[in-house]
């Protein structure tokens, strides 16, 4: 007889390497041209590579007060957004997953009713309520549009951590005689927090991200960094401000993609797409 | 005793828990009322009844009639259908094969893969718009290239209607990617082993065992991209050529640049229209997805 077949046999996975080539051309070059752009100094065409690198386009964009007023914007609505967020969503979630009360499961569907609408129509219908109300160009108007869109998933993804703390280890710490509160802080706390923890990481990006409705409600008062970056590529003759730009804001990506991949990763998060 | 005392504990929080509750879950709920609900029968409601000339309010259809009778906003809808379809059949072009393989294929390879097709979910849209300028825009990497290969420039998708597709299209790889991947998970190994058993080759795989099975992941997969794509803003506003303009740019320039908010609602009620059976499609797969939890 001959020997066992592996059913492991090692063979040249052509069509990973293929779409890795492909992939890796289409998603990582262009990003990695932006880079190259934000530490040249001077680029002429037709040069493949820049006659100089050099950071002095750092120095400049950073030294512009445009820049500096659209950073603090964007993190002081981003910040806002996130904490008022945090406060009345994760004590929601926890009911959610936790107590039993009248409506519960009509309410908790109500959260995806904006998802069946296309988003900027949503918008545009929410400014026409603003008009009325004195919110346009207002910083609070901006915060109130961006809440709005946190919601679903701050109180989705929270829910979901919740109903997966060990139920019977509260339980059992209740049981020994642990106070509600003990138990919350010590027990369910620790379970949730990593998934909650991400949540609210991602709840931040998606906020510092959002361009339309701080773009719609906000303008042109409220300049944030994603405008001041429509303004750089539609206005702004010198390339590497927007290059500079680009690297800065793409900052809290950078922290979403260490610390929340494996959520995303993970099918739940598709699932919440309706995967 | 120390019992009863926790049972009398368990009891008090059952009956005041459903007070509790509700007011724990008042508030983002009241904010989901106000500002999604009440704003889209708001939107439907005033460019249904105006206040014409008299002062009272009466039931009309002039907005609209406006709407489908001027050739600019007609230009616009058909820019943003075309747009729309094409993209969703690129997406499925370009995706399926990716999930396929990601399905099927281990290892580190694979990793990369599902790596990269996920990493545009950690590109900020404002910054892809101008990483595409940089390379496909006029004299950007692209050019660079194929003039240092002595070969033509290209003539840049920049500022036409293909430069929103790409930009778009390359947005919603990640997303378009994990709904399908978890769609085919649903396939198990065990039916792809019968059927190769029997002799299947790979196109009868994928047609007979593999597409039915997925048939509800490309409709959800589809609905997310139509609704994504139909009113986007950033990408088309920036890489989309000023006339025609898609839906989005046309809704923010009537409602912010013009001034002329009923005409605004106006479109953004006729794009909830075109949406519609994808947005309640979407929703009820969401709704089943937790059900089934």
């Amino acid at each position: 007889m001959a020997e066992p077949v592996l059913i492991d046999r090692p063979r040249a996975d052509w069509t990973g390497i293929g779409l890795a080539i492909v992939l890796t051309l289409v998603i990582i070059f262009p990003l990695v041209v932006v880079a190259l752009w934000a530490f040249t100094n001077v680029w002429r065409y037709p040069s493949i590579l820049p006659q100089e690198f050099g950071l002095r386009y750092w120095t400049q964009t950073l030294s512009r007060p445009d820049v500096w007023q659209s950073i603090t914007t964007s993190v002081s609505l981003a910040c806002s957004v996130t904490v008022i967020s945090a406060i009345i969503c994760l004590p929601a979630a926890f009911a959610f997953a936790r107590l039993q009360f009248p409506f519960r499961s009509i309410l908790f569907f109500s959260f995806i009713a904006g998802q069946a609408f296309p988003k900027f129509g949503l918008l545009v219908a929410i400014a026409g309520i603003f008009l009325g109300l004195n919110l346009i160009g207002n910083f609070w108007g901006v915060v109130l549009i961006q809440l709005v869109g946190t919601l679903l998933y701050m109180i989705w993804i929270p829910v979901a951590a919740f109903q997966g703390v060990d139920r019977r280890m509260e339980e059992a710490a209740r049981d020994v005689g642990a106070s509600p509160l003990r138990v919350f802080w010590s027990i369910t706390l620790p379970q949730a927090g990593p998934t909650i923890g991400a949540a609210v990481l991602l709840t931040f990006v998606n906020t510092f991200y959002e361009t339309e409705g701080a773009w719609l409600i906000g303008a042109p008062q409220v300049h944030t960094m994603p405008i001041l970056m429509i303004s750089f590529i539609n206005n702004q003759p010198v390339i590497q401000y927007g290059a500079v730009l680009s690297v800065i804001l793409w900052i809290p990506s950078f922290f979403a993609l260490l610390f929340a991949r494996r959520v995303i990763s993970g099918g739940s998060f598709a699932r919440g797409f309706g995967a | 005793m120390a019992l009863a005392s926790a049972s009398d504990i368990v009891g008090a929080r059952k009956q005041g828990g459903r007070l509790v509750g509700l007011l724990l879950v008042a508030i983002p709920v009241i904010l989901v009322a106000w500002m999604v609900i009440f704003p889209i029968l708001s939107a439907v409601v005033t460019t249904l009844w105006q206040t014409g000339s008299n002062g009272v309010p009466a039931f009309t259809l002039k907005t609209y009639q406006f709407f489908f009778s001027d050739g600019y906003s007609l230009a616009n809808l058909y820019l943003t259908l075309w747009t729309t379809a094409l993209c969703a059949l690129f997406l499925l072009v370009i995706c399926l094969p990716i999930a396929l393989y990601l399905r099927f294929a281990k290892g580190r390879l694979a990793a990369y893969v599902q790596g990269l097709a996920i990493f545009p979910l950690f590109v900020p849209s404002i910054v892809l718009a101008y990483a595409f300028i940089r390379v496909l825009g006029p004299n950007g990497m692209v050019d660079i290239l194929l003039n240092a290969a002595h070969l033509p420039k290209i003539r840049t998708p920049y500022l036409t209607p293909w430069g929103p597709l790409i930009g778009l299209v390359w947005d919603h790889i990640p997303l378009t990617v994990l709904i399908l991947l978890a769609g085919l998970g649903a396939v198990s190994d065990a039916s792809i082993e019968a059927a190769r058993d029997v002799g299947a080759g790979r196109l009868r795989l994928l047609w007979n065992i593999i597409l039915p099975r997925l048939g509800n992941s490309i409709l959800v997969a589809a609905s997310f991209a139509v609704l994504g794509i139909f009113s986007a803003f950033t990408l088309p506003y920036v890489l989309g050529p000023a006339a025609p303009e898609m839906m989005g740019p046309f809704m923010q320039r009537t409602f912010r640049d013009l001034y002329d908010a009923p005409n605004a609602i106006t479109q953004a009620v006729i794009s909830f229209f075109f949406c519609i059976i994808f947005g309640l499609f979407y929703v009820r797969s969401i709704v089943n997805n937790q059900r089934n939890r």
